[in-house]
């Protein structure tokens, strides 16, 4: 049901960040991996158009 | 004074590092007053209040990078413009390789099982969408995510069998590794599901200081338990540390949870598989008791207590309360007749909160700028009323600025203008350590302490300093040094928040 939940229990954060920089250096001092992403706000347009099609879909 | 504004459309970095570009800039010659920040609301008004010109301000969005500088002339002005740049392209030049999508950074780590969100809140919804449709459990620690918002991203995650913990999450410890702020803990059976931030920093490490440990401490995000949201995190975590074969007994942590909640979590616990004990941090109604079905506590202490007890393990010294009516009569015979006043300054809102329990139930009155009744709000949060126990991480102090936890400058303004105050006897105060604090919490108001002090005594007056430092000495700033930076000036440190709070009542009952 919760295999999602049980593997992050299981296995420890293996992390995606977005946003603060210092999460991911604070998540590699404890030894986690970590891939920080180096985001940008996406244009306006795309964010309507993806706002749609999750209406739609 | 010559004025720059300089404004770069949709460029993104995040406020941590923003705040260090800011002081490098302010560091500049012939520089006044520098600001390098995004364009949010709250940020241009700050700028307006600097006397930048609504006119170049006037087309700013909350995805614009905002550079603003005044300097003695223009020539200065356009050397420091130059430097920012440096500044921020120094950082993009190590992002160059970096991954600029969640997708990119999937591919760069297929075995990822979370995704840590701290983008603005108005972006930070999407991206969590994105991430649960990746199969990844996710961290929000975003504010400012609507709540329709929340419940969807919930019951999507429940759909997918995934966690969401957040929005508005300050804290986590997965498998011993901390999310957010975190503090250093032991691992070890007692399993934490906490919608409240520096609650769970508070239990996690006083859990570690009695010699236990920690499985995992899930956030839910501050409104979970609210009806709105009906507990869909906290039900999903406590299904999931059920299952756990590290957990063998549970926490649930936060203020009481709406009616409705209640009964479900209630419901719920009636046919739960391991013991499960409640800490609902607030005035809680006979009605709750009697319909609660398991243990319930209201104090951080005794919830750790309750764990500990409930697996075997002796209670310490420290969480027993201590005979303070010596110390107090000693602090009280140097007070003043006029000093009556106690002024608590907090970062952590839950040492706000608990500290307003005390209070009300000691029926002392108060005055709060986030009240735990309505009959205790103060009107001004600028302005001191009485006993005033100030929230300093509320929103309204934190609009366009960091955490108080990263942050000291308010704190700092606020114990020097407290000092001024002829009725002030007690600064009551907190310091929380750990991972994404601030690298020296105590340094960061000693300062200010000390000029309190010393203001106190020019005016033939005593300050009573009263502090609990949260922590563990596994914490990056240790908290044995902390504690002991705070004694050699003369503040006097408890083992706990509940403790400090209960030794400034202490101090409050000798007759006054």
């Amino acid at each position: 049901m919760n295999e999602g939940i049980q593997r992050l229990l299981g296995e420890g954060p293996k992390a995606i960040n977005l946003g603060l920089e210092e999460f991911a250096q604070a998540l590699e001092a404890q030894g986690a991996k970590v891939v920080h992403v180096d985001w940008s706000p996406p244009p306006p347009e795309a964010e309507e158009l993806q706002d749609l099609l999750e209406k739609l879909l | 004074m010559f004025r720059a504004v300089q404004i770069q459309k949709r460029r993104y970095f995040d406020s941590m590092f923003l705040m260090r570009v800011t002081q490098h800039l302010q560091a500049e010659p012939g520089v006044k007053e520098a600001a390098v920040v995004m364009g949010t609301p709250a940020n241009v008004q700050i700028l307006l209040n600097l006397g930048f010109p609504a006119a170049d301000l006037a087309e700013v969005g909350p995805d614009d990078l905002v550079i603003a500088v005044a300097a003695e002339d223009e020539v200065a002005a356009g050397k420091a413009l130059a430097k920012v740049e440096e500044f921020l392209s120094g950082r993009r030049e190590g992002a160059i390789q970096a991954p600029k999508t969640l997708a990119q950074a999937l591919a760069r780590l297929p075995e990822a099982n979370i995704a840590v969100i701290s983008l603005p809140g108005h972006h930070a919804g999407r991206e969590a969408h994105k991430a649960l449709d990746a199969g990844l459990n996710v961290f929000l620690f975003s504010s400012n995510v609507p709540l329709e918002e929340e419940t969807a991203l919930k019951k999507k995650a429940r759909e997918k069998g995934l966690l969401l913990m957040g929005p508005d999450c300050g804290t986590a410890i997965i498998a011993g590794i901390g999310l957010g702020f975190a503090n250093v803990v032991r691992r070890g059976p007692i399993g934490l599901i906490a919608a409240s931030g520096t609650g769970a920093q508070e239990f996690t490490s006083l859990i570690h200081r009695a010699g236990a440990g920690i499985s995992h401490a899930i956030g839910t995000g501050s409104r979970d338990f609210s009806d709105k949201v009906g507990g869909l995190t906290a039900l999903a975590a406590l299904e999931a540390l059920e299952t756990d074969p590290a957990t063998e007994v549970l926490v649930l942590l936060g203020k009481p949870p709406g009616e409705n909640t209640l009964q479900r979590l209630a419901e719920r616990l009636r046919h739960a598989q391991k013991p499960v004990i409640a800490c609902f941090l607030g005035v809680i109604s006979e009605a709750i008791k009697k319909k609660w079905p398991g243990k319930l506590v209201s104090l951080i202490d005794d919830a750790v207590a309750a764990a500990l007890s409930t697996l075997g393990l002796p209670v310490p010294e420290f969480l027993r309360p201590e005979n303070l009516e010596e110390l107090a009569e000693r602090e009280r015979q140097k007070l003043t007749p006029r000093q009556r006043f106690v002024r608590g300054i907090f970062s952590g809102g839950t040492f706000c909160y608990q500290a307003q329990l005390f209070f009300h139930t000691a029926r002392v009155p108060f005055k709060s700028n986030a009240p735990l009744l309505p009959e205790h709000e103060l009107p001004n949060p600028f302005q001191s009323e009485g006993h005033t126990l100030l929230d300093m991480g509320d929103e309204f102090f934190t609009q366009g600025r960091l955490h108080p936890m990263i942050d000291p400058t308010l704190r700092r303004e606020r114990i020097l203008k407290e000092a001024e105050d002829p009725e002030v006897s007690v600064l009551l105060l907190d310091f929380v350590l750990g991972y994404n604090a601030s690298p020296d919490p105590v340094g960061n108001l000693l300062p200010a302490i000390r000029a309190a002090q010393e203001k106190k005594r020019k005016n033939g007056e005593h300050l009573v300093v009263v502090a609990s430092v949260c922590g563990t000495e596994a914490d990056p700033q240790d908290y044995k040094k902390q504690v002991e930076k705070l004694e050699e000036a003369g503040v006097l440190v408890f083992s706990t928040q509940a403790q400090a709070v209960r030794f400034v009542l202490t101090l409050l009952g000798g007759g006054r």
